[in-house]
């Protein structure tokens, strides 16, 4: 719809974000948002995204949304940061280069294109930025272990020579870490690519411009932060590495690694163990021991004498009183009774019918479960939205969505 | 947030381009607006929507070839005509608007005045205008002396400027949106493009730092070294209309959605959980009433109801009236009686001058609103913010939820002694998510699909639920023009009983199972038994849902908190039953957002 800003230094200034997607693989914490709206500590991992791009600088930003934009919408309305965000809607979620098409009207000048689901530290944007000069395209380059989920990356130089989605050979290697650069003929180059398997990716494209001799796509090695979450477990690695790094939103107590909303109410009796994160109006009843690592949401309320450690608590969620919760993700507005168990990982999760040996999880409330008193969560339970699981149950395996646990 | 506009090189539409440009930022803001002419500077402002400024141009006739222009939504300072922009040096010589926040305005302002120079409004950016009149009088040209007075500022803002007989305006940008239009033979400047779309769609996106000259020539953008640099001009696509509405279909819709946070932040920090105390600091010291009147008109008025039914429940006599009848027919009141007004704006007339009657009769006042220092807030003897933040669609939807909120913080506020609060607070805390589920999860599209052309729509509802079922009939009339009646569930019988009929389904609002609810479900068997079609708006406590044809579900929480989710659901239904039908919904016929008129 309106175009990407040029400036007189050249270097985009317009970013494309994608946030359309669900994030299949992160359900059921997805049935009411999607991925991108998922909390990072205490704040959807959009917002991370969005901070990223305009600590590096950029000035309009175009959001392609598609399943449960509303969300997406109201959370961030027509600005954020002063930062004016048009709104591009993807009906069908039918890949990363379908989505980008979405936004193609009137774009006359480079821009930036990243996923709004991956937490990215400025520094890969502005790099990105700054590089992209005479290339066709430039990507961030990340090295790791995560090259079989992200695409493995071969550089000549600074000219990436191959993109492969799957590589063959595992280890440590340089990956697409999902932030580019490119010029308004990328929208060429994906019409004139034929779509496989119902999906339009934008590597197809980079491979495209790859193989064509006129062009070329330059590789920007960074080794900043990156991360993105794959499945439900990792937001707790995620909040772990947010709240290390203290980009969270509430101000450090004391100058430590204690970050707390002014409109927060912690009781005298309860103990914050840093580093841990209590977002607004939040309360933490008497006797409570928070941390490390728990990010409480905003409106979450812990109640008295709960010990929690290594939690992701999601806004408006309450945690009943005398709760142990270990490794816990619980979603939005969950109302969890007293003297609930979480005791964590490591368990063998089974997802899609694929088996996750050792994973490091308590379990997984999705948004607005019922606990009621004294249940239990065995390591590695994944609980659908609007559960009611009733008092002393004991819940392991997958619970379905709005269903009741009597026993 | 504020927008400011201004355009050179249209002649005698110089006028008419700047109104229009500020009609279509009214998003940004609008509580007053103006907009100064040259090359005889000419500065017409008003406090009020741009409609009062729209008259006051018209009885005016203003002639100018250029101009700035500028619409406020007040966060420091009251949204009067003094405050209203643009503001101007002492002589009339120089105008200024701005967007934004001058972070030393109290310093220029102190060293100003030191110098004898008279300040004519509350704000930060009348220091702008002064410090270019002072340096116009050491001598300075005019583009020298707008850089040395933008040199001094600290903060963020989007200014423009114009100088008396000087045939130019002056922009400049430091964390604010400007952006340049360029048209032919003609430029123009906004916080935002939906202000110039329609003349251009070649648009000038500034940076931080960056300044600007236009004249007849054309224009020139300056880096902060006062060097021109170059810039790209950039095509955009996109209608006026979509940006503020961040890609809903109206603004009606996207404020229903906009409740969660609207709600959280109508309770932000007033209430502590833990020791279950609720504290109104904009209140403060104000001894416990014994009486209490509210007045308002419309949507505010079914609040009042709501706000009278709580306090009456607390022990303290109270009454809603309706306002434009209390100033004309006032009833007796004691001294010891406190009137609260509810007005979104606090400017609605009506409301106005029943707080002004109440006023003037010794009793003290108190406005329950949403626009920080409006005339209500400022008038009465203490005002408190509901904090839904700008509400643009005519229909009037998350501030109607925020002021039941708000009613409630208050009468806590005003009554002493009260049990224990921790189950009020929790279930008040506990609104954004509620609304949230109902959002994620309405039926109110599917019972528009099976009702949706019925002949009337019918609203019943006992205790707190009668304003809910007034309000849900005023929605659904305002912006689907179908008829809909709401009425207490036991005066049915008394007479309305006899509008019912198989082709007026009666949406019934039943909420917990006390013996309000019971006898409610007494009424949906009396309709049920004239053939009419009965959606109940329940939470499932009484056997509601199963008497019931429909159901619209919202969750289980206390009696003062049900009535929030039951009216989302008749907000979403009259919505959906206006799109339904095609109605322009933000702007429904003969109706306006603030009425400013008695």
């Amino acid at each position: 719809m309106s175009t990407f800003s040029a400036q007189a230094d050249s270097r985009p200034s317009s970013a494309v974000v994608l946030a359309a997607g669900e994030g299949i693989r992160l359900r059921p914490l997805t049935a009411n948002r999607p991925k991108p709206m998922l909390p990072a500590g205490t704040r959807p991992i959009l917002e991370h995204v969005l901070n990223a791009l305009i600590d590096a600088g950029i000035n309009n930003i175009h959001l392609v949304v598609g399943y449960q934009a509303n969300r997406v919408r109201s959370h961030f309305g027509a600005t954020y940061r002063d930062v004016p965000l048009t709104y591009h809607t993807q009906t069908n979620q039918l890949g990363s280069g379908h989505a980008l098409l979405q936004a193609r009207e009137g774009s006359t000048d480079s821009f930036l294109l990243v996923n709004g689901d991956q937490i990215i530290d400025s520094r890969i944007v502005e790099a990105v930025r700054t590089t992209h000069t005479d290339a066709a395209a430039a990507l961030a380059v990340v090295e790791g272990p995560q090259a079989a989920d992200y695409g493995a990356v071969t550089l000549d130089g600074s000219e990436i020579t191959t993109l492969s989605e799957q590589p063959t050979s595992g280890g440590f290697r340089l990956f697409n870490a999902g932030v580019y650069a490119f010029t308004p003929e990328i929208f060429e180059t994906l019409e004139t690519i034929s779509v496989d398997r119902g999906e339009l990716p934008i590597t197809d494209a980079l491979q495209a411009l790859i193989d064509d001799k006129n062009h070329t796509v330059a590789g920007v090695r960074t080794d900043h932060f990156w991360m993105d979450a794959t499945h439900a477990w990792d937001l707790l690695s995620l909040s772990r590495a947010l709240l290390r790094r203290g980009w969270v939103d509430p101000p450090a107590i004391d100058g430590g690694d204690c970050y707390v909303d002014e409109t927060a109410k912690v009781h005298p009796d309860a103990t914050l163990v840093g580093p841990v994160v209590v977002d607004s109006d939040a309360v933490i009843e008497a006797g409570a021991v928070v941390g490390p690592y728990a990010a409480i949401g905003a409106s979450a309320t812990v109640g008295a004498g709960a010990v929690l450690r290594d939690v992701v608590i999601d806004t408006d969620t309450s945690v009943g009183p005398n709760t142990t919760a270990s490794e816990l993700v619980a979603g939005q507005g969950c109302a969890i009774g007293g003297a609930f168990t979480a005791a964590g990982g490591p368990a063998d999760v089974v997802l899609e019918e694929q088996v996750y040996p050792d994973v490091d999880l308590g379990g997984v409330l999705s948004d607005r479960v019922e606990v009621g008193g004294a249940a239990t969560l065995e390591p590695g339970a994944l609980v659908g939205p609007d559960a009611v699981l009733g008092d002393g149950v004991v819940v392991s395996g997958q619970v379905d969505a709005g269903s009741e646990v009597v026993r | 947030m504020c927008g400011i506009v201004g355009c050179i090189g249209r002649g005698d539409d110089t006028v008419n381009v700047l109104i229009d440009g500020l009609r279509s930022l009214e998003y940004r803001g609008y509580d007053s607006a103006g907009i100064a002419l040259g090359p005889t500077l000419t500065v017409l402002r008003k406090a009020g929507e741009l409609d009062a400024l729209a008259e006051v141009v018209d009885a005016n006739e203003p002639t100018g070839t250029y101009g700035i222009g500028h619409t406020r939504w007040s966060t420091h300072g009251p949204p009067n005509d003094r405050n209203a922009h643009p503001h101007t040096d002492e002589n009339g010589r120089v105008a200024v608007v701005h967007n934004g926040i001058i972070e030393n305005y109290a310093e220029i302002k102190s060293e100003l005045e030191a110098e004898g120079v008279t300040f004519s409004s509350d704000t930060d950016t009348e220091v702008v205008p002064h410090l270019i009149a002072r340096e116009l009088a050491d001598g300075v040209d005019a583009e020298t002396a707008f850089h040395q007075a933008v040199d001094r500022l600290d903060g963020s803002y989007a200014i423009a400027a114009i100088i008396d007989s000087t045939e130019t305006i002056f922009a400049a940008r430091q964390g604010s949106p400007l952006v340049i239009g360029v048209g032919d033979n003609c430029t123009y400047l906004a916080s935002d493009v939906p202000a110039f779309i329609e003349h251009t769609r070649d648009v000038i996106f500034l940076e931080d730092g960056q300044r600007v000259r236009a004249d007849a020539e054309g224009y020139t953008v300056l880096d902060d070294n006062r060097e021109p640099v170059e810039v790209d001009i950039e095509t955009v696509s996109y209608t006026a209309e979509e940006t503020g509405k961040s890609g809903y279909d109206h603004y009606m819709l996207k404020e229903i959605h906009e409740q969660p946070t609207a709600l959280r932040q109508c309770f932000s920090g007033r209430a502590d959980a833990l020791d279950g105390t609720i504290t109104l600091e904009e209140v403060g010291e104000i001894p416990q009433p014994d009486a209490v009147q509210f007045v308002a008109c419309g949507t505010s008025y079914h609040a009042a109801l709501y706000g009278a039914a709580t306090l009456r429940e607390m022990g303290i006599p109270a009454e809603a009236y309706l306002a434009s009848e209390y100033a004309l027919s006032p009833p007796p009141l004691s001294l010891g009686t406190l009137v609260v007004g509810i007005t979104q704006s606090g400017e609605t007339a009506d409301t106005l001058a029943a707080l002004r009657d109440a006023k003037s009769r010794g009793v003290t006042t108190l406005a329950l609103t949403n626009t920080v220092n409006s005339t209500a807030a400022r008038e009465c003897d203490h005002a408190v913010y509901i904090r839904a933040g700008p509400e643009i669609g005519v229909a009037a939807t998350k501030t109607f939820s925020s002021q039941l909120v708000g009613c409630n913080l208050l009468a806590e506020e005003l009554v002493e002694g009260q049990l224990d609060l921790r189950p009020l607070i929790e279930s008040l805390r506990n609104l954004p998510d509620d609304v949230q589920s109902i959002l994620d999860s309405s039926a109110a599209e599917a019972i528009v699909e099976e009702y949706g052309d019925s002949d009337a729509y019918f609203f019943i509802g006992r205790g707190k639920n009668v304003a809910v079922a007034l309000e849900g009939a005023l929605k659904c009339k305002e912006i689907s023009y179908e008829h809909a009646e709401g009425f207490p569930a036991g005066e049915l019988k008394h007479g309305p009983l006899a509008l019912v009929t198989p082709d007026t389904p009666v949406f019934a609002v039943v909420t917990g199972d006390d013996k309000r609810a019971q006898k409610t479900l007494g009424n949906i068997k009396e309709v049920q038994a004239r053939g009419a079609p009965v959606i109940a708006v329940t939470d499932g406590e009484s056997d509601a849902a199963e008497i019931a044809d429909e159901t619209l579900e919202i969750p289980e929480t206390t009696e003062r908190a049900a009535p929030v989710l039951a009216n989302v659901q008749l907000q979403l239904f009259s919505y959906h039953l206006a799109d339904a039908l095609g109605r322009p919904i933000d702007k429904p016929r003969n109706l306006a957002k603030s009425v400013t008129v008695e």
